[in-house]
């Protein structure tokens, strides 16, 4: 632990507990609360990992969650932030994207014909020929870096649970911990995130070689401690925003959707580095690392150290150096004139060497780039901003400070709809329009100075208040007023120096140079949005926080126009990369099950997801494949009886002196004529006139209609006849009464035997008609009994009470058992339904597919005043039908490859339609099913051509439907 | 023709599918067979008092809607919430959910025989339409309780949100559900209604939940003493 310091005040280390863990093979030692980064940094382990393109060697850059090019992996996980994580005892490490170790990468030849790979070559140079384009695409995978995904990765439950709160504090820094307790006096309810491990934010780091930072974050901490209506979340970044306040906050637990009354953004802003040659050798830090490495884990960042600076942040960092033993070799500064800040003066008096005007042009590396050995320093010129190389000056040093301006991390503020300015005073994006119950404060607002940020929150805080209707002194805090040159501006205008070589990043996660840019902007790519997809820039794993903003500043100055003018590149959530496991969550899939789902389960029947239901699809006996089952099962059907739960259908009364008003205007056809006792056919379109769902309206009384419609679309139905209500005021009343009665359907020819053992109603066909509906008892039930003719033309539907349901399925089987009578499921009616010539809406149509085209014409009342999708149906009937659905049969003793559902219908290279069901009928002992054709191929014996899978072309023709004769007085 | 006694056909809890795995005892409460013990007592109580689940689907159920369903119910002596979405008590320690402003749903304790009572009018009147009930019902007890609701549900069923007279329909694990808090017998329980044949899909979800959080299914038995 040789760069270890002495304790630190506020140190998040055990120094009580030694652990230790692997790391490329070798054993380092580490103290509870170190992350990775920390730990072998503190060891000299400069080389933590290697970057994405280029392999080259990387170490600590932000230790803010932001390192991306140290990545590692446990063997199980993959991708684990180092600077962030904490390290376990007995872990084991390795840094990912990397040939043969992180030490002596294989793949850091790469980095040695850079020259060849700018950014977009990839784009240009595999395309053609075309045929080598699979290999190139393997190449290109391969070295595509970062970890490798663990398909055995165990499946580690993450909650995603909801929360309420009146205010949610985002940021738990000096700004936000001052808002969460003045929201908190007021007796509002605060929940308080913030990123990192323990709150503070700068104040744990941030100290300018005093104390005064670490006394006043333990008395903000204490008075927040003291208010038990503020609930902090550490280790937990707001995620997105979504409207009315809804925001996901992540912890390694889960995620919790906060839905807050209002919201304050106290998020901070991202250091920024400057531009220059090698700035991303191993020892090259921004300034606040530098920081975080000294108070947070008691190490020093380096023994001989530059601090290259481009506002007053810099020479504080110079003291926190100083204060942890480290020998600060000179502050350079971008900047122009003697520096009269306190840490300024402070340093001067401490004989630490000021070369104000000048830049690093570039560090020194050594000789397997692995640390830095010095910096070469030039005068720059603030007004062209180069570097005059002329005279350059050579400093030893093994590592540099890096501060060049800040970035708002204002993510969730540009997600909210926030609109954001560029203030030049202080360099930076700041809110101009926020959305209504939004606030921000603190340096995401622009705002630098501590006392100010302070004031800041207490401002976000009462206007939150008053927003919310309660009282609260007005407070004004002003941003800084001056020009960019100012020395009291806290970001540089333009903190890039160019270098004949390159290598100066902009963008660590991608490796992309400043030359990058100017030839995106010179292949036209000078828009900000084209320039991030052409160069990559902000798109790793960082998302541009450390690069986004140099990016603009480049862009502006290609184009000579001001930053304001280039804009900024679109946040989206999720603000940080988050595992699917956490977007998974426990995974709800709500579905249904009849109350016969034990007998079908103990009876063999493989199931099926229909809609929210588990249906029994078919029930396989004695090895039987799919195939065979419905087919045995079909046979049934047709020579005898099956029977099917149909408790899945939608079922619907509909009550009232104006229930048969509302189904003329809700579905095609005409039902105030319908008598009762009787049942007809409804459609539902939707207000283009596509085919919504079709079923059953019987008719029990006057003013009460039954209607039995889809499985699938049930729900959706129901919701929009209430819509429907809602707008119409009809004097009715609508049930929903799927999930409270069950369904049987028994079909076959000796339905009627069977189903007359079990009631005394009258089942003749005189009595008893297809299209008809009886209220009686089914074995003891109450029932009511409707005439299908749906699978079979001998057909009745039961609809009883669900919990009923097991009883008379059961007395139907035992009065069926002499007659052949057996269950049959979803995919054999499905048979059984084709056979009979019955097309289904949501099979056999889609979203598109209007009644003309399935030749329901005969189900529409066009002379109604009105009915949903009338309209539309009136434009399309003046227009020419491009397909329509026809029944078709394949060759007789067809035994070629069979065509499948959704197999084009064609002609030579033309498209005519396409398969919409198809399966073969053991009965009829043919291939049967419907399809789109061109209207000039409808008549019964035209022929068309389905393309099967492999190409094959099958001839189908035209035939009339049903498939099947109806029986005779069924 | 087989004729039955309506009263002596078996039925079963819509939640049962879900429970068959467990090594409950069953009993037949109201005609239902149901879950009524899933542990010794000792056991049940423990997980009562962290997070139990009982089902309680059992319980006598009637539901009705329209403009003059309030006073069609007050006709009958079935005193109604004054307000849309609320819940009070009524003879016999009948809950009486208001559903918006126009629906009822009422809900027999043990014992009682309100629903029977109203069910056995077969009348219709203009207006006043039954609403045939087949819920899934549940009592949540226990100090976890609000913590897998918040799992389950968007919506804030803190005390301090919830009103002790409020009902609410919202979803829960993604299906909808009606929600009230209520004291019964001196503790804090939250009820929950779904569609039956939702039933063991959340029965299911809200013991594993449970289960984690160091509770788990508590029989009927526990709430009929």
């Amino acid at each position: 632990m040789t760069l270890r310091t002495s304790k630190q005040v506020g140190e998040w280390i055990n120094r009580n507990k030694k652990i230790s863990f692997k790391f490329e093979g070798e054993q380092f030692t580490a103290f509870e609360g170190d992350t990775i980064s920390s730990a072998l940094w503190a060891a000299d382990q400069k080389v933590l990992g290697r970057s994405f393109k280029y392999h080259r060697p990387r170490g600590v850059l932000s230790l803010a969650n932001h390192d991306v090019n140290v990545l590692m992996t446990d063997g199980i996980d993959t991708n684990i932030r180092a600077d962030v994580v904490e390290v376990k005892d007995g872990m084991v490490l390795t840094a990912v994207n990397t040939t043969g170790g992180v030490k002596k990468d294989k793949s850091s030849y790469i980095d040695s014909i850079s020259p060849l790979l700018p950014v977009g070559f990839y784009y240009k140079a595999f395309h053609t020929p075309r045929r080598f384009f699979p290999f190139w695409e393997k190449v290109i995978r391969n070295a595509a870096g970062l970890g490798i995904v663990n398909f055995d990765y165990p499946r580690i439950l993450k909650r995603k649970q909801h929360s309420h709160c009146d205010v949610l504090v985002i940021g738990a820094g000096p700004t936000g911990l001052t808002a969460a307790y003045e929201a908190a006096q007021a007796g509002l309810e605060v929940t308080l995130v913030d990123e990192n491990r323990q709150v503070g934010g700068s104040l744990t780091y941030d100290r300018g070689g005093e104390t005064a930072a670490s006394k006043q974050l333990n008395d903000l901490l204490i008075k927040v401690a003291n208010q038990s209506n503020i609930k902090m979340l550490t280790g937990t970044y707001a995620a997105g925003y979504y409207p009315d306040h809804l925001i996901p906050v992540v912890s390694e637990g889960g995620i919790n959707k906060v839905r807050a009354k209002t919201v304050i953004v106290a998020s901070g802003a991202f250091e920024q580095p400057p531009v220059f040659r090698y700035n991303d050798l191993p020892g090259v830090m921004l300034g606040s690392a530098a920081q975080r490495l000294i108070y947070r884990y008691g190490v020093k960042p380096f023994n001989n150290g530059i601090v290259v600076t481009a506002n007053d942040y810099g020479y504080r960092v110079a003291l926190d150096l100083l204060e942890a033993g480290t020998k600060v070799v000179a502050v350079v500064d971008l900047r122009k004139g003697t520096n009269t800040c306190g840490a300024a003066i402070t340093l001067a008096k401490r004989g630490i060497k000021i070369y104000a005007g000048y830049c690093v042009y570039e560090a020194l590396a050594s000789s397997d780039k692995s640390s830095v050995r010095g910096a070469v320093l030039c005068e720059y010129d603030n007004i062209a901003n180069v570097a005059l190389t002329k005279n350059k000056l050579t400093l030893e040093c093994d590592g540099i400070a890096m501060s060049a301006g800040w970035a708002p991390a204002g993510a969730l503020l540009y997600q909210a709809g926030t609109g954001m300015q560029f203030d030049n005073s202080v360099q930076q994006f700041v809110p101009s329009r926020l959305p209504a119950g939004i606030f921000a404060a603190g340096k995401v607002n622009g705002i630098f100075d501590l006392e100010q940020r302070l004031q800041d929150g207490k401002r976000a805080a009462n206007e939150a208040l008053r927003y919310l209707g309660l009282e609260a002194p007005q407070i004004t805090v002003a941003r800084p007023v001056g020009q960019p040159s100012d020395l009291s501006c806290p970001s540089h205008p333009y903190p890039m120096v160019p270098h004949d070589k390159g290598k100066n990043f902009v963008d660590f996660d991608e490796d992309i140079q400043i030359k990058d840019f100017v030839n995106a902007a010179k292949e036209g790519f000078d828009n900000i949005e084209l320039m991030k997809r052409f160069t990559t820039v902000g798109m790793g794993p960082s998302q541009g926080k450390h690069s986004n903003m140099n990016a603009i500043r480049i862009l502006a100055r290609i184009r000579d126009l001001p930053v304001e003018k280039i804009g900024t590149t679109t946040s989206r959530p999720f603000f940080h990369p988050t595992p699917i496991g956490h977007l998974g969550g426990r995974g709800f899939h709500a579905h249904r099950l009849t109350s016969l789902h034990d007998w079908h389960q103990a009876n063999g029947a493989v199931f099926t997801d229909i809609g929210a239901w588990k249906r029994a699809a078919y029930y396989p006996t004695n090895g039987q494949t799919k195939e065979q089952a419905i087919q045995t099962e079909a046979m049934a059907v047709r020579t005898a009886a099956g029977i099917i739960d149909g408790s899945s259908f939608g079922k619907i009364e509909v009550h009232g002196p104006d229930a048969a008003e509302f189904l003329e205007r809700f579905f095609t056809g005409s039902y105030k004529t319908q008598k009762v006792g009787r049942c007809r056919y409804v459609m539902l379109l939707d207000d283009s006139g596509v085919i919504a769902d079709d079923g059953i309206a019987s008719r029990l009384a006057d003013d009460l209609f039954y209607l039995s419609i889809g499985t699938s679309n049930a729900a959706a139905v129901y919701r929009e006849m209430q819509r429907s209500q809602q707008m119409w005021q009809l004097d009715i009343g609508l049930v929903n009464v799927t999930g409270a009665f069950g369904a049987i359907n028994i079909a076959g020819p000796v339905a009627r035997t069977i189903l007359s053992a079990l009631t005394d109603l009258d089942l003749s066909y005189e009595s008893f008609p297809i299209s008809s509906v009886r209220e009686s008892h089914v074995a003891g039930v109450e029932a009511r009994l409707i005439r299908v003719a749906f699978v079979s033309d001998v057909g009745y539907e039961l609809h009883i009470p669900m919990a009923h349901v097991p009883h008379v399925w059961n007395a139907l089987l035992e009065a069926g058992k002499q007659h052949g009578l057996r269950p049959f499921g979803s995919d054999t009616q499905r048979l059984l339904r084709l056979e009979m010539g019955h097309p289904m809406p949501g099979v056999d149509t889609d979203g598109l597919t209007n009644p003309f085209e399935i030749g329901a014409d005969w189900a529409i009342e066009m002379n109604k005043p009105y009915f949903i999708g009338q309209r539309s149906l009136q434009i399309l009937a003046k227009r020419p039908l491009r397909k329509q659905l026809v029944p078709f049969v394949l060759a007789e003793n067809f035994k070629g490859e069979m065509p499948m559902d959704c197999n084009l219908v064609v002609d030579g290279r033309a498209i005519l339609g396409r398969v919409t069901s198809i399966a073969y009928s053991k009965f009829i002992n043919r291939c049967i099913g419907f399809a789109y054709v061109s209207p000039a191929k409808t008549a019964v014996g035209s022929t068309f051509e389905i393309r099967t899978d492999s190409g094959t072309l099958v001839k189908a023709t035209v035939a009339a439907a049903p498939f099947i004769q109806n029986q005779k007085g069924a | 023709m087989q004729v039955s006694n309506m009263k002596t056909i078996s039925q079963t809890s819509p939640v049962a599918h879900a429970q068959l795995k467990s090594n409950a005892k069953w009993a037949l409460v109201n005609g239902i067979n149901t879950a009524v013990e899933f542990g010794s007592a000792e056991v049940e109580q423990a997980r009562k008092k962290i997070l139990g689940v009982t089902d309680v689907s059992c319980l006598s159920r009637y539901g009705v809607k329209g403009a003059q369903a309030a006073k069609w119910l007050a006709e009958r002596q079935v005193t109604t919430p004054a307000n849309p979405n609320s819940w009070s008590v009524s003879d016999q320690n009948t809950l009486v959910l208001r559903l918006g402003g126009s629906e009822f749903v009422l809900e027999d304790q043990f014992a009682g025989s309100t629903c029977a009572r109203l069910a056995s009018d077969t009348n219709r009147v203009p207006n006043v339409y039954k609403v045939p009930r087949a819920d899934a019902a549940f009592i949540l007890s226990g100090s976890e309780v609000l913590n897998m609701l918040s799992e389950l549900c968007s919506l804030d069923l803190r005390e301090k949100s919830l009103g002790a007279e409020e009902v609410i329909m919202t979803q829960i694990a993604g299906i909808s559900a009606i929600v009230l808090r209520q004291d019964l017998n001196g503790e804090q329980v939250y009820r929950i209604w779904c569609d039956g044949t939702y039933g063991p899909y959340l029965w299911d979800v809200m013991v594993e939940i449970a289960v984690e959080l160091g509770g788990g299914a508590v029989g009927l038995a526990c709430y009929q003493s």
